[in-house]
C-alpha cells in the first residue's frame, strides 16, 4: 500500500505542475452553467418566460384595428407578450433579422369598415423565419382569439348595425345609444358563454424534480436552477477530466514509464492501485472543487454531505475505472481518445447532462437511471433540490456503485495482464 | 581506471557499487540472496513462444558480479525478451533466470530489490526535475529521508548533472536525459546492472562517456549485462560476449575466445546480382574459401587472405553473376558474427 501511495502522489504532483488541460476541462462546467442561466435562469428565477415581441402594422387606424394589439397586451397576455407598433413590412424585416421580433400583426386597410359592412376581411400574420417557437406561440394565441372574436361577432350583429348606422348618418351617439349598444354587447357575451372559460384559464408549471412547483407560474431560484443543471455538468467535465487523468498513465505506458516501473521491486497490484489512486485522489480533490464553485457562485446549499459522499465517491470510482479499462486495452492515445470520447457523449446523452432525464420517455428514462452518471445526476439533484437525504437515495446510489466496482474490477484485471507478459 | 579514491570511485562506494560490498549494500542486499555468491546472474535453459514465435529456444548464461556481459544480436533475436525474463516482465515457458540465486519468477520481488534496469528509451517523467524523478524511483526502493537526498546527490554527481538537478529534464540534452536514464537505473545500488543499448543516437563523445561509467559501475562489483547493436562497444566494454539469434545463444566467450573461434580469417561480401544455384559449384575449385552465404543479391565468402585470393575470387563470382560492390572485413567479432548467422547485425 505504501508504495500504491507513492505512486499516486507522484502522479498527483505531476498533475498539479502542469494543469493545464484539467484546468480548461474544469471551466467547462462553469462556463455552460453560467452560459445558461443567462440565457434562461434570469427570467425562470424571476418567475416569467422572456416575453415574446409582437409587432402591429395598423394600416386601418381605426378604433377597431386599435383593439387589435390589446389581444397581446390585455389582461394576462401582457406577462407574456411584448407589443410594439411598426411602419411597414421591411421595416419588420429588419427587425426579424436583428432578432428583435417574433412576429408581425399586420391589419388592413378598411379593416373596421369590412366588420361593420359584415363582410369577410382577414389580419395577416407574418412569422420571423429566424426563429422556431415564439412566432408559433403568437400564432396559437392569434388564432385563438380569432375563434372567440368570430363566435362573439355572429353573436353581437345587432349592436354592430347600431354602430354602422351611426357612422353611416355621420353623427355623435347619444347616451341612449351608448347604453344600448353595450347592453347589445354584453348579452352577446353571455351568449358565447365560452368567453367564460377564460376565467378559470392557468397553467401549471412543472419542476424538473417530477412534481408540481407551490405556486403557479413561479420559476426556481437561482440556486435550484443551478442545482438542478450543475451536477449533469460536473459528471460530464469529470468524466472527461478523468480521461486525461488517465491518458497520462497511456502516454507514460508509451514511453516506456511504466515498464520502468513494473521492474522496481514494487508488487504489480500495487502499480495498479497506485494508477487507480491517483485517478480517484485526483478526481476528488476536483470534485470538490467544482462541489464549492457550485455553492459559493451559484449558491447551491451543499446539504446531506453523507448522500454526497457516496455518489460522489461512487461516481470518481466509475470514471477513473471506466477510463483505465479503455487506457489499458488501447495501444495508443488516438485510439484511446476516439473510445473514450465516444463512450463519454453516449453516457451523456443517454444520462440526461444535456436534456433532463424527465423530458425523457419512459424507456429511455429508465434507460438514463440505470446509467452510472445518469443515476448519480438524478442522486445528486434530489440531494441538493429536493432535498432528500442518503437513505431516498438507495437505488441511485447502488446503481452507481455497482457499475464503479465493475468498471474497476476490469480496469485491474486488464492492466495486471497487460504488465506481464 | 576509476580507483576507489577518485572522485567518481568515492561516489560509486556510497551508492553501494562498490566492488568491497557489492550484493552486500543496504537496500541492494536481497533477502535470502547470498552476499558472497560470485555468480549474479544465472539464466539456464529458458525458453519462452509468443503464439507460434519461438522468440527463446533454450538460453543459458551466467554473469560474475564486476563482470560486463554483452549480449549481441540483431533486433528479433531474443535479446529483449530475455532482458524481460530478468526483469519479470516476460515469464518463460521453461528454464530458469536467477538474480544473486534468486528465481525472477518465484521471488520476484525480492530478485528485483537487486537489480537495476537502464531501458533503451528515455524512462523518465520530462515534467519533472532530475531530482524529482531520482527522488521518486529512490522511494520505490524502499529509501528514503537523509539516505535517499543523500543517494539522489550522489547519483547526480555521478553522472555530472548536479548543476541542473532542479531544472526540468524536458530541457536537457539527448545527452543528459541518457546519463540521468543511467543514474535513475543505479542510484539505489544495485548489485545486478542490465543497460539495453544505451548509447543508440548519441555522439561519439557522450557514448564514450556512457562507456566510462558503465566500466566504473562494473568495477564497483555490480554484474552488468550490456546489450548493443555497436559491436565495437561490446569489444571495448565487455569481458565476455553471447552471440544470440533466432532465441538461442550461438557463441559465448571471452573476446579472445570468441576471436580465435572466428579465426584468423577474413570475410568478402560482394554485392550484386546472382545465381545463387551456381554458387557452390563455381567455388568449389577455389583454395579455402568457405560460402557463409549466397543469395541473389549477396555472397559472403570466409578465406584466410583477401589480399593474394581477392582477384581469383572476383573472376569466379563473375561467372555466377554481376558484382556491384566489393567489402573486405578483417578479422573481428563482427566477422564472428557474420560468420554464425550469415548476416550482419544491424539487418
Amino acid at each position: 500500500m505504501r508504495e500504491a501511495i507513492v505512486i499516486a502522489r507522484h502522479h498527483l504532483k505531476r498533475m498539479v505542475r502542469t494543469p493545464g488541460l484539467i484546468l480548461l476541462l474544469l471551466a467547462i462546467p462553469i462556463t455552460i452553467a453560467v452560459i445558461e442561466y443567462a440565457a434562461f435562469g434570469g427570467t425562470a428565477a424571476r418567475g416569467k418566460l422572456p416575453p415574446v415581441k409582437v409587432l402591429i402594422l395598423d394600416e386601418d387606424k381605426t378604433i377597431a384595428s386599435s383593439a387589435v394589439p390589446q389581444v397581446f397586451a390585455g389582461g394576462p397576455m401582457r406577462e407574456f407578450f411584448e407589443v410594439a407598433a411598426v411602419e411597414s413590412l421591411p421595416a419588420a424585416s429588419r427587425m426579424f433579422q436583428r432578432g428583435d421580433a417574433s412576429a408581425v400583426v399586420r391589419v388592413p386597410k378598411g379593416f373596421q369598415g369590412a366588420l361593420l359592412e359584415g363582410s369577410d376581411v382577414a389580419v395577416e400574420l407574418y412569422k420571423n423565419p429566424t426563429q422556431t417557437f415564439s412566432p408559433d406561440i403568437v400564432e396559437s394565441v392569434l388564432e385563438m382569439v380569432t375563434t372567440i372574436a368570430n363566435g362573439l361577432y355572429a353573436r353581437a350583429k345587432e349592436p354592430i348595425a347600431r354602430i354602422k348606422a351611426l357612422t353611416d348618418a355621420d353623427r355623435e351617439p347619444t347616451t341612449a345609444d351608448i347604453a344600448e349598444i353595450s347592453v347589445g354587447f354584453f348579452l352577446a357575451g353571455r351568449r358565447l358563454g365560452r368567453l367564460e372559460g377564460l376565467e378559470d384559464l392557468s397553467v401549471e408549471v412543472q419542476r424538473p424534480g417530477g412534481e408540481k412547483s407551490e405556486g403557479a407560474m413561479r420559476g426556481p431560484k437561482p440556486s435550484e436552477f443551478f442545482g438542478t443543471i450543475f451536477p449533469g455538468l460536473v459528471i460530464f467535465a469529470l468524466l472527461f477530466i478523468s480521461q486525461a487523468l488517465a491518458f497520462r498513465l497511456l502516454r507514460d505506458r508509451v514511453r516506456g514509464l511504466q515498464r520502468r516501473l513494473a521492474i522496481t521491486p514494487v508488487a504489480r497490484g500495487s502499480v495498479v492501485a497506485g494508477g487507480i489512486l491517483y485517478i480517484l485522489v485526483g478526481l476528488l480533490a476536483l470534485l470538490v472543487v467544482l462541489g464549492l464553485i457550485g455553492s459559493l457562485v451559484f449558491r447551491i446549499e451543499l446539504r446531506e454531505p453523507l448522500a454526497l459522499l457516496v455518489l460522489g465517491l461512487g461516481l470518481v470510482a466509475f470514471a477513473a475505472g471506466l477510463q483505465l479499462a479503455i487506457v489499458a486495452v488501447a495501444k495508443d492515445d488516438r485510439g484511446a481518445g476516439a473510445v473514450s470520447s465516444i463512450v463519454v457523449m453516449v453516457l451523456s446523452v443517454l444520462g440526461g447532462t444535456f436534456v433532463p432525464a424527465e423530458q425523457y420517455p419512459p424507456f429511455l428514462k429508465s434507460v438514463a437511471i440505470s446509467l452510472p452518471n445518469g443515476a448519480a445526476q438524478q442522486g445528486l439533484v434530489d440531494v441538493l433540490v429536493h432535498k432528500r437525504g442518503l437513505v431516498d437515495l438507495g437505488a441511485f446510489a447502488v446503481t452507481v456503485w455497482l457499475w464503479a466496482l465493475a468498471a474497476l474490477a476490469a480496469a485491474t484485471w486488464i492492466e495486471r495482464r497487460r504488465l506481464v507478459r | 581506471m576509476y580507483s576507489k579514491t577518485s572522485g567518481r570511485g568515492r561516489v560509486l562506494e556510497r551508492l553501494g557499487l562498490d566492488a568491497g560490498t557489492a550484493g552486500a549494500y543496504g537496500h541492494a542486499n536481497p533477502r535470502g540472496a547470498n552476499p558472497v555468491a560470485s555468480t549474479a546472474i544465472e539464466v539456464s535453459n529458458l525458453r519462452k513462444k509468443f503464439g507460434d514465435l519461438e522468440a527463446l529456444r533454450g538460453i543459458s548464461f551466467a554473469v560474475k558480479a564486476g563482470e560486463i556481459y554483452g549480449l549481441l544480436g540483431p533486433n528479433g533475436a531474443g535479446k529483449s525478451t530475455t532482458i524481460g525474463v530478468l526483469c519479470g516482465l516476460v515469464i518463460p515457458d521453461a528454464g530458469t533466470a536467477r538474480l544473486n540465486g534468486l528465481d525472477v519468477v518465484q521471488n520476484a520481488v525480492e530478485a528485483r530489490r537487486s537489480l537495476g534496469v537502464v531501458p533503451q528509451e528515455v524512462a523518465l517523467y520530462t515534467e519533472l526535475s532530475a531530482r524529482d524523478n531520482l527522488t521518486f524511483f529512490g522511494r520505490l526502493y524502499g529509501l528514503g529521508g537523509r539516505d535517499l537526498s543523500k543517494r539522489v546527490d550522489d547519483a547526480l554527481a555521478l553522472v555530472s548533472l548536479s548543476g541542473r538537478a532542479k531544472e526540468p529534464i524536458e530541457r536537457y540534452s539527448g545527452g543528459m536525459l541518457r546519463r540521468l536514464n543511467i543514474a535513475a537505473g543505479v542510484l539505489h545500488g544495485p548489485s545486478v546492472i542490465l543497460l539495453d543499448e544505451p548509447t543508440v543516437g548519441l555522439d561519439p563523445q557522450t557514448r564514450a562517456s556512457i562507456l566510462d561509467l558503465v566500466r566504473a559501475i562494473a568495477a564497483g562489483g555490480a554484474a552488468v549485462v550490456y546489450t548493443t547493436h555497436y559491436l565495437d562497444e561490446a569489444e571495448r566494454l565487455c569481458q565476455r560476449v553471447g552471440i544470440i539469434d533466432h532465441g538461442a545463444i550461438l557463441a559465448e566467450g571471452t573476446l579472445a575466445e570468441l576471436r580465435r573461434a572466428a579465426g584468423e580469417r577474413e570475410i568478402v561480401a560482394l554485392r550484386g546480382i546472382f545465381r545463387p544455384d551456381q554458387v557452390p559449384a563455381a567455388f568449389a575449385r577455389a583454395e579455402d574459401v568457405q560460402i557463409i552465404k549466397a543469395n541473389e543479391e549477396e555472397l559472403l565468402l570466409s578465406l584466410r587472405s583477401a589480399e593474394r585470393q581477392l582477384s581469383s575470387l572476383l573472376s569466379l563470382a563473375a561467372g555466377v553473376g554481376e558484382i556491384r560492390e566489393v567489402a573486405v572485413k578483417q578479422p573481428s567479432l563482427e566477422n564472428l558474427f557474420i560468420k554464425l548467422t550469415g548476416r550482419e547485425l544491424r539487418e
